[in-house]
Parts: structure tokens; sequence; C-alpha cells
């Protein structure tokens, strides 16, 4: 039983789902608690103990319908026990055949019915990083790597048939049948587990799509389509909001001071006057500043979105506690330097010619998740509010979602602007599919209207 | 003396206060409450996670405390707060007998000497406003303790709840670390609005209440709502299903099914018709949208019976 259990957990490890010492420990103190032969209470242990969130339900459900159902432990699927040896000798066989291939001896493991070797495979495959291969980037190798293990598989099959076959022609037909059948169906497993999705149970997603329309005619053009004099007139309104909204702030800066009477400080402030309470404090409210990190899509269509919502946190600034961004097309390059010494306008034209940002690459939202991990991890905290602006086309490069996962993980909420319209999601090149199961809340945002409402719930 | 024998204990104990729960929720309930463990429950609103706590509650006979979780909520609202008004009250009533027990004294260092030897008048339990941890801790029988949205408070707060739920213990700088008397039950609640940390998630069980199947949701209603008709309690479940199926901005629950049931009991109706959904849909739909949404597939969402 321990070893099962410690079995699973390993099988689990090698998958990334975290599972604790302690949880562990737990859980086989449990097992003693329950009926373990009922399968509902036995899941519900494991499932308690080891997925502890909805996030990491699906992952775990995963395994253990492929450790406990499809990887059924041998002895169970053949009574008489008859041809097992054999078997494992041909398999034995096989692998030798097979030779000193990583791959091949992994699937052999699996069949074998030890899935961990697989698993790890599998794992890589799913977190292999580009090659440096600059020149072409595109996320074909993952897409290999996934055919080589493929073919692999096939070669097994066919390896097992001919096993099958060479029994038959020994003339004794029959023999073996249901292991060898049982050992490919084991390889369909390893098959559908390949080509399957393992994205995350979002449910706790915000998707945001309603709006107050504030103002009509401009306030719902798209971005994309604003003329130069709109674009005037547009700044003009958001100047006039900014300001409404700064009101709304300082006057919430004055009410902070009308709370409960703080009976702490006023007796302390009392002692100054011999117990006469002269000075009478109140219990502030503590206000509410978060740290923003803002991602933005300069390429083409999107920086017309994105430099809206830039002037709009900057003209804010006082609002939250610390306002970091990021530029990008390729990789993030840092521009709160600009948007610190310049007026919002002016420094929204130096991104454009000041910066090295290389407006003629190919978007690569895979790239620049890669280098904003390795550079600039250390900016997110529980405190910070990760929001990217883009329309996560990836130009079919690798979209790195585990490094948005990771991200996830660091930080408050990780809340997606989406120029595009929502019908477009997820059409051609878009990975927002693949992004949003990682993200709190994602919500389009192509005009004035969306930018607002977005403004207000994250600054109220 | 955890209350629960078994799981099925769990199941016939929560169903005689009219909570049915799945396998699922029995044995975590169960293993919860044998291995004194905190279940940290998360789930979409209205699934029924607070009621939960109240059924454990009211199924051993617990009294049930509850902590609502809010930005912001700090120890002091949540633990404990010295009364400074009734410790001044107190030294201005008792102020002649502190003058008798300093009159004796020569010095100045000899009088605070003497008072000091008094502190423990003014730091006592007496001068203590416990907030529902501390309650929760200090109580002679076992209660049930509801942290209710912990995904609401802040990381702070958090954190600090750890060594409660940890060790079940609480350190109050005057008096020293207080050990619960009696190890309470505690349920944690969260609707996902962030990532609870790791280090907690650690140290409780997690549970996640999905919506119900069909027929638990059917026995759900009738044990709700006794006066139902089967067929309007299948037709309802069966149409709340079709509801949940569309893509709606918020879902409804397992309590907006009971709102609805009962809103079809008082109206009268034995019958669910394209009328009757769309006079009372403002029940099931909270947001314009899906109203409009649910209008618009009445003929999928209506399944004739």
């Amino acid at each position: 039983m321990l070893n099962l259990i410690l079995n699973f957990v390993s099988a689990c490890r090698t998958s990334d789902l975290r599972v604790s010492t302690a949880e562990v420990i737990d859980s086989v103190r449990q097992m003693e608690l329950v009926n373990v032969l009922d399968e509902d209470q036995f899941r519900s242990t494991l499932r308690a103990n080891f997925a502890k969130s909805r996030r990491e339900q699906r992952d775990f459900d995963r395994l253990y319908n492929l450790f406990f159902h499809d990887m059924r432990p041998d002895t169970e699927l053949d009574p008489e026990n008859t041809g097992k040896d054999e078997m494992r000798k041909a398999l034995e066989q096989m692998r030798q055949e097979a030779g000193d291939d990583e791959i091949s001896q992994a699937i052999f493991d699996f069949l074998g019915g030890d899935p961990i070797p697989y698993l790890k495979e599998i794992q890589r495959l799913e977190t292999q990083a580009e090659e440096a291969s600059k020149a072409l980037k595109s996320n074909l190798s993952q897409l290999s790597s996934r055919l080589e293990v493929m073919l692999r598989i096939n070669q097994a099959r066919n390896r097992l048939l001919q096993f099958q076959g060479h029994n038959d022609a020994k003339g004794e037909p029959g023999k073996n049948q249901g292991m060898a059948s049982h050992m490919i169906e084991r390889l369909e497993v390893a098959n559908r587990m390949l080509t399957q999705e393992t994205r995350p149970h979002n449910d706790g997603l915000k998707q945001v799509n309603r709006y107050d329309k504030q103002y009509s005619g401009l306030g719902e053009r798209p971005f994309s389509n604003l003329t130069e004099i709109e674009i005037e007139q547009m700044r003009s309104i958001i100047d006039q909001l900014v300001r409404k909204m700064k009101d709304i702030m300082s006057r919430r800066y004055a009410s902070r001071n009308k709370g409960k009477l703080d009976v702490k400080k006023t007796l302390r402030n009392a002692q100054r006057y011999l117990g006469v309470p002269i000075e009478i404090s109140y219990r502030q409210r503590p206000l509410r500043k978060s740290k923003i990190v803002t991602l933005c899509d300069v390429s083409g269509s999107v920086w017309s979105a994105a430099r809206f919502m830039l002037n709009m946190i900057y003209s804010m600034q006082d609002c939250f506690s610390d306002v970091k961004s990021f530029a990008f097309v390729a990789g993030p390059t840092n521009i709160t330097d600009i948007f610190e010494k310049h007026e919002v306008n002016k420094a929204i034209e130096k991104v454009i010619t000041d910066t090295d940002i290389n407006f003629d690459a190919h978007t690569d939202y895979g790239e620049m998740l890669t280098q904003f991990h390795r550079d600039y991890l250390n900016l997110l905290s529980k405190k910070t509010t990760l929001i990217i602006v883009g329309d996560a086309r990836t130009n079919y490069h690798n979209p790195c979602e585990l490094l948005l996962d990771e991200m996830r993980s660091k930080c408050r909420r990780v809340i997606w602007l989406n120029p595009e319209p929502e019908q477009f999601w997820g059409t051609g090149d878009s990975e927002m599919n693949t992004y949003k199961a990682y993200c709190h809340e994602v919500r389009p945002c192509r005009n004035l209207n969306q930018l607002i409402y977005f403004i207000e719930d994250l600054v109220f | 003396m955890t209350g629960f024998e078994n799981v099925e204990d769990v199941q016939q104990k929560l169903e005689s206060v009219d909570y049915i729960p799945s396998r699922e929720i029995a044995t975590v309930v169960y293993l919860a409450a044998a291995t004194q463990k905190p279940i940290l429950v998360e789930g979409p609103a209205g699934a029924g996670k607070t009621e939960l706590a109240r059924a454990i509650a009211r199924c051993l006979n617990l009294r049930k405390i509850r902590l609502q979780c809010y930005e912001g909520l700090d120890e002091a609202k949540a633990l404990y707060e010295w009364e400074y008004a009734k410790q001044l009250l107190y030294t201005q009533m008792i102020k002649e007998k502190i003058n008798d027990l300093i009159s004796a004294s020569s010095s100045i260092s000899e009088a605070v000497e003497k008072i000091a030897e008094q502190e423990n008048a003014f730091f006592s339990e007496r001068f203590l406003l416990a907030r529902p941890l501390l309650q929760a801790i200090t109580s002679d029988d076992q209660v049930v303790l509801l942290i209710d949205e912990i995904d609401k408070s802040d990381p702070e707060f958090e954190a600090f709840l750890l060594e409660l739920l940890g060790d079940f213990q609480v350190s109050i700088p005057e008096l020293g670390i207080w050990k619960a008397k009696q190890i309470p039950i505690v349920i944690l609640t969260s609707n996902n609005y962030r990532d609870m940390s790791d280090a907690l998630k650690r140290r409780c069980i997690h549970l996640y209440i999905d919506y119900p199947e069909k027929e638990l949701e059917k026995r759900i209603v009738r044990l709700k709502i006794p006066g139902i008709e089967e067929r309007l309690a299948d037709q309802l479940v069966e149409t709340i299903n079709n509801i949940r199926n569309l893509d709606l901005k918020k879902r409804p629950c397992i309590s907006e099914t009971i709102d609805w049931a009962k809103a079809l009991m008082v109206l009268q109706v034995n019958d669910l018709s394209p009328e009757v959904l769309s006079d009372t849909i403002n029940v099931i739909c909270k947001y314009q949208v899906d109203t409009k949404m649910v209008r618009d597939s009445m003929d999928k969402v209506l399944t004739p019976c």
C-alpha cells in the first residue's frame, strides 16, 4: 500500500504536481481511517491532500486515471499468470534491440508498468525551451520531438505485433494473446497522453465583456481606426476623465481620517497633557495601493490601445505605489524611465523613437515571457497586478505558457487586455485561449469605453 | 472525540440536518475531523460552501463562529484587542486604592516597583476583547470556526493565520502563547479571487465543491422544499442544468435552484412554461446579458418532460 502511494507520488512529482512530504505522511495516515476498498473514499483522500487547488485537480485526475486504471498492476490482469514471465522476457529483449535510445527505454518501461520515465519525457517536451536557433524560431522543435516519440511508439507497436505473429507461427495461436493486446492498449494510452492537451482548469477566470457606454461616438470607435484629430479629441477626454478620477481619489484620502476613534493613540497623545484628551485621533483606514507591472505589445495595431492604457495608468500614478512598464515586440524593454522623466504624450513618442525595440521583428510572446521571466521576475510580488496588453498572436512561435503560470503564482493578479474582439480570440495564430487558462482576468479592450471601465475597476 | 465515526456516519449526520453531501465531501469532512486539520473549500459562489460549515455545526450540535474576511482585516479585528476604555475606567475607579498602595513607599522608584507588581491586573483576560479567532481557541466546548472568503484577505493576514491553523495556538505578547482548549473544526472558504499561498494550502485538506449532479440536486430540492411535486422538481433541475450549459457570466448554483423552486411554490406553478421561466428568470440570472441569453435560447433550455 505504502509503496503504491509512494510510486504514485513520484509519478505526480514528475508531472510537476507539487506534493510535499508532509502531505504524503498525512495521506498515508488518513488511509488508515477510510475504507480504501471504496474507490470514492480512496480517491478523495489522495485528491484532498495532493491537489490543493482547482487548477491542479485536472492534472491529478489525469494521473490518477493513468496510474490506477490504465496501468493496473499486472497481477490483476492475468489471473493464471501464464505468459507473464515470457512477456517480460520478450519486453526485455525488445528493449535491448531498441538500443540505448532514451525515449524507447521510457516507452518500454511504460509497457512494463513503470510510467515515471515516460512522464518525465512528456514533461520535458512540454517545458522544452526553444533551442538557440534564432534564425528559425518556431515551436517546430517541440512538435518534432513529439513526432519522434510517436515514431518510437509505432516501432514498439510493430515489435509487439511481430512478437504476437511469432507465437502464431510457432503454432501456438492465442498464447499470450491477452498479454500482448494489453500491451498494445498501453501503447495507445501512451499515445493519448502525448497528444492530449494539459491545460489547467481555470474556473476562477473573470471574463469581463460588459462596460458602461459613457461616451457614444468616440467612445465606441476602435482605437485602431482613429484619425489624427480623433486622437487629439481622445486625449482631452482622457485628461478630463483622469482629473475626475483623481478628484474621487483625493476625496478618499480626505475621508480616511474620519474613521473610528483610535483609543490607543488618543490616550498616548493625552499623556502629554496630563491625561486630558485634547488631541483626538481616529483610526485611519489604510488605503489600498497596489503595484502595477504592465507588459505592452507595441507591434502594429495593438500599440494604439496600449498607449492609451499607459497614458491613463501614468496619469493616475498617485493611486498606485509603483508602476513599472515594459514594451515588447520580441523581447521586453523597460520603458519605466521614459515615462517617469517625460510627460505622458512625449513619453509615448519617445518609446517609438528612442528605444532599441526592433519594430521589424515578429511578435513573439514566448520569447518575451522567457526574457521577462529571466530578467525581471523579482519585480513581481504578492502586491503586484500584472497587466498584459496584446493580441496574443504569436506568429506560430512557442507560446511558453508555463512561464506565465509561474508568473501568476508570484503576483496578485494577472489581467490580460486584448484589443481584438472576442470572436477572433483563438483563431489563426492567436494563442489567447492558451494564455487565458493562466490569467485571473481577461477582457477585450478596443475602445475608450472599455478602457475606462477597466481603469475604474482597477483604481476603485 | 471527533464526533464522526466513519464516512457513512458523516453522510447520515449531515443528511439529518438537511445537507446532502457527495461522497467526496463526506470523506473529506470525516478526514478533517479525524485528523484535526482545517478544510479549504473552493467552488463557485452559491455551491454550498458556507452551508457546509453551518451543517457540520448543526449536526454535531456545536457553536459556529464565523469570521468574514475582507481587505484590510487585521489581527485587532480577527484575534483580540485590549479594551482601553475599560482599563481607563477601572484605573479611575481604583485610584484611591493605588494611592494607598504607594503612600507607604519612600521613593518614586519604589512606587513604580509597587505598581509594576500589579501590572497583571491590567493586562489580564478581563480587559481582553476576544474576536472570533480567540473565541474559537478559548472556548470550553469544541466549536466550528468558519473563516469565510479567505481569498479576500491580505497576504499578511493569511501568513498570520498559519500559526493558528498549524498548531492551533496564538501568541499574545502580554500574555504568552495560548493553546486551544478544544481543537476547533476549521473551515476556510475561497472563491478563487487569488491563489492561496503554498504554506496555507499545505496545512489544509482541500475540497472542491462543484455543481451537484442531477440526481443529487433533485434530492436536495426535494429535501429543502418538501411540498414540491416530483415532476416539477425533475423539470426544474433539468432546466437549471441546461441553463448551466449556456455560456453565462454567472452560472446558477444550487442556491439559485432552491430560490427558484421556492419562487415557483409561492406562485403556485405546477408546470414550467416559457412564460413562467421568463417571469421568474431574475431569480436565476443576476446579469442582464445572462437573462437575455436564456430568453433567446428558451427552446434549448426548456425540454419537454
